[in-house]
């Protein structure tokens, strides 16, 4: 059914593409003397969006552009705290680059960083458009309610949401051990979550999608509000059923704002530092449990070989823009740029 | 609507209560202007007028009336200069030395772990201290610490106070058991699995408390037995944690964990004193301070104070201790400091007989050797004096820092911990050491 | 009246977060009724409980704080813990730093993110597609690995330990994504809005603050509250840049909790965190009722 073009929910939702009447051209009747002088306007090259986008460039450009380009070329460099400490450092091209893609541990951690990734964007998004769909449905009552439950877990800081989690998940006095054995699943006494890697990244994840679900569920819930009621009674009337109605008419309309909610959920996800970070240092063993941002860190800093730091950064943002392809692909397509 | 005002009411009075509200503790130079203090861009030559040099000091180890101590010293010597003194934290403390002792603003007196040294002192990050050493209390040093201080021959660190770490034990539980003091190596892992066994109705009791990642209570069983975690051959370390001595060692780690501890198998020690107070340990390993942490009135348990002791760990034979970890921090000046002659000053003060007298009767270990015997406090303190006596470091080595931030020895004891083979577990350390030593 | 203004009072200012549920024929069985409640409930308690324990916690006293058997209410309590973040060095000033640093980091970010949305949804200019491109490139480098050089940078310019240092690099990180989605919001007000104010006398600019503006204000408090909880939280950078303990900002604060000399605090941390979370959640009711409210008002239909 035809749901229009007018697609273009309001929510965050930076992908959506301008409604088709928002061209580049003025709206084409002269009135008046101001129209023709947007129109002759138009012939000199127009400064203003330059001014508009000054500020935020050279935002950028004095804060990241000078670090940006010394991560390239400190990854190829030999560069360890000697060389922070003025001694010149020597170019060693991608020696470092080879290093790392010849080790396998390398590998090891970045396969299993591309896959918590998956599995929390996965969760995350899935879980986050239950929730909304729930806001949805529910009364206003109780839609406050979760809206504040949300909220409160949204205002947490990452440090101390972990180490809560962290707590309840204790070996020796965590409430999650006292109430399986007490409720009766097991004997989970001194049970620790964090020894096995497997174990260890169920943690994990059950964090990152906590602390992940408020700003998507808001997110798919605004967009949701957008779609006109008119449009779902239509639906309604047209006998269809609940999940075809889902289908077609909200999962259709919400689209623009899942993808781009679901690339920056990768974007985040395959960075996690702080949660592995936090639960390695309460247990399991470091070297099964690394993930890329958390061993680029402990190379980096901890072993102070900021080159082979940098070069993992890079690969990461290589792999990154990878993970994302299709969506770029898709909203440089969009964009008709 | 009313929610909103309230809200907004909140956030403003929130501003406004921080704007009146900085207390006096807030020492230091006033809150949040935005250019740095003027003093310290002063050029070097102005020596004594109006100079002020940054003292860093990281946790919680030095008291404030210490450092006040310190710093009235120093303005005997120097009436128009000035110290700030301020406090890091230890959290982060790497990424903080990295960054500000090669800025334009670098702090002029800094405290470094003793295991994060040597990588500065490699580095050139600090100033070379070797002509000063005497003056810094030359062969009165703990030497221990003195090599921590020191790279390629010159003296960077000089040795600012240690802690060893000793044994606290339950009286009450081992004369229910019958035990006395254990006096050698051997007694004291039987004592753990006696206690253990006698206390099995407790759960997760232990004789012996060892958490899986708490190597520096296992380096003691490896050295005592002669074996290292590293060497030096010629230029090239070599780890040698899977020789046979280092293993007979580490064996006796994992028949301590897997017969007299109850601890978790992949945690830290953080929480030891929490299971002493809960009844569920006989003996743990601690650093001095260990006893004053379990008596705490606030957090740990007062009502226990007539039923703990402490002694040092002994050797294998007995009257002897076994080779204790020393830790300790040591203090040097930033390469970059614009004040080194007034910083060195204040380096005199704090490594001095005055300083340092005042650390050993708090119950922390000084760096001077000539003051062991003052060491006073609790049983605990005690025991850590004579603990010092016979104490051993980690290889000093620039890279040793990459060595701990990979937590290679955690993971090989936590995997021994686990059920894993001592002997593979050791080689597969070893590895990772010998690459990461050699660089 | 203006048209332009004209179109933005009659908007539909629906409340989409409070207005009542969606009606669907054939749902209003009870049973689905309650299971739905039922669901909403778990929900709320899976998000809140978290956030209990910490102020539970807050209110522990130390040794109950790791009891083998965990109580649900903090019976017997202390405010020992709160009085001992009061009475911490350095509270004051670090509150004042923080909320200083994250108010101005929200405002620059929200002008600076708003002027460049407007550009490039409104305009077709050389460089516009790099300029998406990098925003979205520059949100994939992790930012610990940035840490040493931008402190590099930072010293250069004498902006280690004071306030612009660290709002510049907290804008650095914010101002990606909030460009990103504030393109989003500026591209769905219709460009006739804006004409028809500019047929009525204003400049292009003008069209912009007084129109554009308002109406993508749920776009806003969205992002604005994002970028408050990044720069409020932040950790590692503020610990490096500020290395000064006068300048020290909330989160390097609360660390200290984390070290005594014997070990973490835990009350004193989770009292730390509590009252971090507060002025955030201040922050939150301010603005709530734009979070998810008035977005239809951002879909007027040309």
């Amino acid at each position: 059914m035809a749901i229009g073009s007018a697609g273009a929910p309001g929510a965050p939702a930076p992908a959506a593409p301008a409604a088709p009447s928002t061209s580049s051209r003025p709206s084409p009747h002269p009135v008046d003397g101001r129209r023709q002088g947007l129109r002759r306007r138009r012939r000199r090259p127009n400064t203003l969006p330059y001014a508009l986008i000054a500020p935020a460039v050279a935002a950028l450009v004095v804060m990241l552009g000078y670090p940006l380009l010394r991560l390239g070329i400190l990854s190829l460099q030999k560069f360890g705290l000697r060389q922070q400490f003025g001694q010149p450092p020597d170019w060693v091209g991608l020696d470092n680059y080879h290093r790392i893609l010849t080790d396998s541990y390398f590998w090891d951690v970045l396969w299993r960083t591309v896959t918590f990734a998956m599995v929390n964007v996965a969760l995350t998004i899935g879980l986050g458009l239950l929730v909304a769909l729930l806001m949805r449905t529910v009364g206003r009552g109780m839609r406050l309610l979760v809206g504040i439950g949300l909220m409160l877990a949204w205002a947490m800081p990452a440090l101390t949401a972990t180490v809560v989690w962290q707590w309840l998940f204790d070996t020796q006095y965590g409430l999650v051990n006292w109430a399986f054995t007490k409720v009766g699943i097991g004997d989970y006494q001194g049970h620790s979550w964090l020894s096995e890697p497997i174990s260890f990244f169920m943690v994990a994840t059950i964090i990152v999608v906590w602390m992940g679900i408020p700003f998507v569920a808001f997110t798919l819930f605004a967009a949701m509000s957008q779609i006109p009621k008119e449009i779902e009674e239509a639906a309604c009337i047209d006998g269809a059923g609940p999940w075809q109605r889902f289908r077609d008419v909200t999962l259709s309309m919400i689209k623009p704002v899942l993808l781009i909610l679901t690339a920056l959920s990768v974007l985040w996800d395959f960075r996690v530092f702080t949660q592995i970070y936090v639960l390695q240092r309460a247990g399991g063993i470091n070297r099964e449990t690394n993930l890329l941002g958390v061993y680029a860190y402990r190379i980096s800093i901890g072993e102070n070989r900021f080159d082979v730091g940098a070069a993992i950064a890079v690969v990461m943002v290589l792999i990154t823009l990878l993970l994302t392809l299709v969506y770029l692909r898709q909203m440089v397509r969009q964009e008709e740029m | 609507m009313k929610l909103r005002h309230l809200a907004a009411i909140g956030l403003a009075g929130t501003l406004g209560l921080a704007a009146c509200g900085s207390s006096s503790k807030d020492s230091g130079s006033a809150g949040t202007t935005a250019a740095p203090s003027p003093e310290t861009n002063a050029p070097a030559t102005s020596a004594a007028a109006g100079t002020t040099i940054r003292l860093w000091l990281n946790g919680e180890d030095t008291k404030q009336e210490l450092v006040d101590y310190a710093i009235a010293e120093f303005k005997k010597l120097h009436p128009e200069a000035d110290v700030q003194f301020e406090r890091q934290q230890w959290t982060g403390i790497v990424e903080k030395l990295t960054t500000a002792l090669s800025s334009s603003d670098s702090p002029d007196v800094v405290e470094l772990g003793n295991t994060q040294a040597q990588a500065f002192e490699a580095a050139g990050a600090l100033a070379d201290l070797s002509a000063q050493k005497a003056e810094l209390g030359g062969d009165d040093l703990l030497q221990s610490l003195v090599e921590a201080g020191t790279y390629d021959g010159k003296f960077f660190g000089v040795p600012y106070y240690a802690g060893a770490r000793i044994v606290v034990y339950r009286t009450d539980l081992f004369e229910k058991a019958g035990l006395t003091v254990p006096t050698t190596l051997d007694e004291f892992i039987a004592a753990g699995v006696k206690l253990k066994q006698d206390n099995a109705a407790t759960p997760n009791f232990s004789g012996i408390y060892f958490p899986g990642k708490y190597w520096y209570a296992a380096l003691p069983f490896i050295w005592q037995e002669g074996g290292d975690i590293a060497v030096q051959d010629g230029g090239a370390w070599k780890g040698t944690l899977s020789s046979a001595a280092s293993v007979k060692g580490l064996g006796m780690v994992k028949k301590i964990m897997d017969e007299a501890s109850g601890a978790p198998k992949d945690g830290d020690e953080s929480k030891d004193y929490v299971a002493f107070c809960n009844g569920e340990v006989g003996m743990l390993m601690g650093p001095g301070w260990k006893l004053g942490q379990i008596l705490n009135e606030k957090d740990g348990c007062p009502a226990m104070a007539d039923k703990v002791g402490a002694f040092a760990l002994p050797g294998a034979a007995a009257g002897t201790t076994a080779p204790a970890f020393l830790g300790g921090s040591n203090l040097a000046i930033s390469a970059k400091s614009e004040h080194q002659e007034l910083a060195l000053d204040l380096l005199k003060i704090m490594a001095g007989k005055g300083y340092q007298t005042q650390f050993a009767q708090a119950g922390t270990i000084p760096a001077l050797k000539s003051l062991l015997g003052q060491v006073s406090g609790d049983e605990a303190a005690k025991a850590q004096a004579v603990a010092a006596l016979n104490s051993r470091f980690v290889p000093s080595s620039e890279n040793w820092a990459g060595v701990e931030a990979s937590t290679v020895l955690p993971d090989m004891l936590v995997s021994i911990a686990q059920g894993g083979d001592v002997q593979a577990a050791a080689t597969q350390a070893d590895q990772a050491i010998t690459s990461q030593l050699n660089g | 009246m203006s048209v332009a203004e004209r179109i933005v009072v009659e908007a539909p200012t629906a409340d989409a977060f409070t207005a009542p549920a969606v009606r669907r024929p054939g749902r209003r069985r009870p049973a689905f009724r309650i299971a739905v409640n039922a669901a909403g409930v778990a929900v709320f308690l899976i998000f809140v409980f978290p956030v209990l324990w910490m102020v539970t916690t807050s209110f522990r006293r130390g040794v109950d704080i790791s009891s083998p058997n965990p109580r649900l209410l903090p019976i017997p309590g202390t405010l020992e813990n709160y009085r001992k973040v009061f009475a911490r060095e350095f509270f004051w000033s670090s509150l004042r730093n923080s909320l200083i640093i994250t108010l101005l980091t929200v405002t620059l970010a929200l002008g600076i993110a708003f002027l460049a949305a407007v550009a490039v949804s409104r305009y077709r200019f050389r460089g516009r597609k790099a300029f998406i491109v990098a925003i979205l490139l520059v949100q994939m480098v992790p930012a610990e690995a940035l840490i040493i050089s931008l402190f590099k940078v930072l010293d250069g310019w004498h902006l280690i330990n004071t306030i612009i240092g660290l709002t510049l690099t907290y804008l650095a990180f914010v101002l990606p994504f909030t460009i990103w989605t504030l393109r989003g919001f500026v591209a769905n007000v219709p460009r006739e809005l804006e004409e028809a104010a500019m047929v009525d006398g204003s400049s292009r600019l003008r069209a912009f603050l007084t129109v554009t503006f308002p109406l993508i204000a749920p776009g806003l408090v969205a992002t604005g509250v994002f970028a408050f909880i990044q720069a409020w939280n932040e950790f590692i950078f503020a610990l490096v840049i500020m290395n000064r303990p006068e300048h020290q900002t909330l989160p390097v604060w609360l660390q200290a909790f984390n070290e005594g000399a014997k070990g973490t605090d835990w009350g004193g941390v989770m009292a730390g965190s509590t009252i971090m979370a507060i002025p955030v959640i201040i922050f939150f009711l301010l603005v709530q009722h734009r979070v998810t409210a008035g977005l239809t008002a951002g879909a007027v239909k040309g």
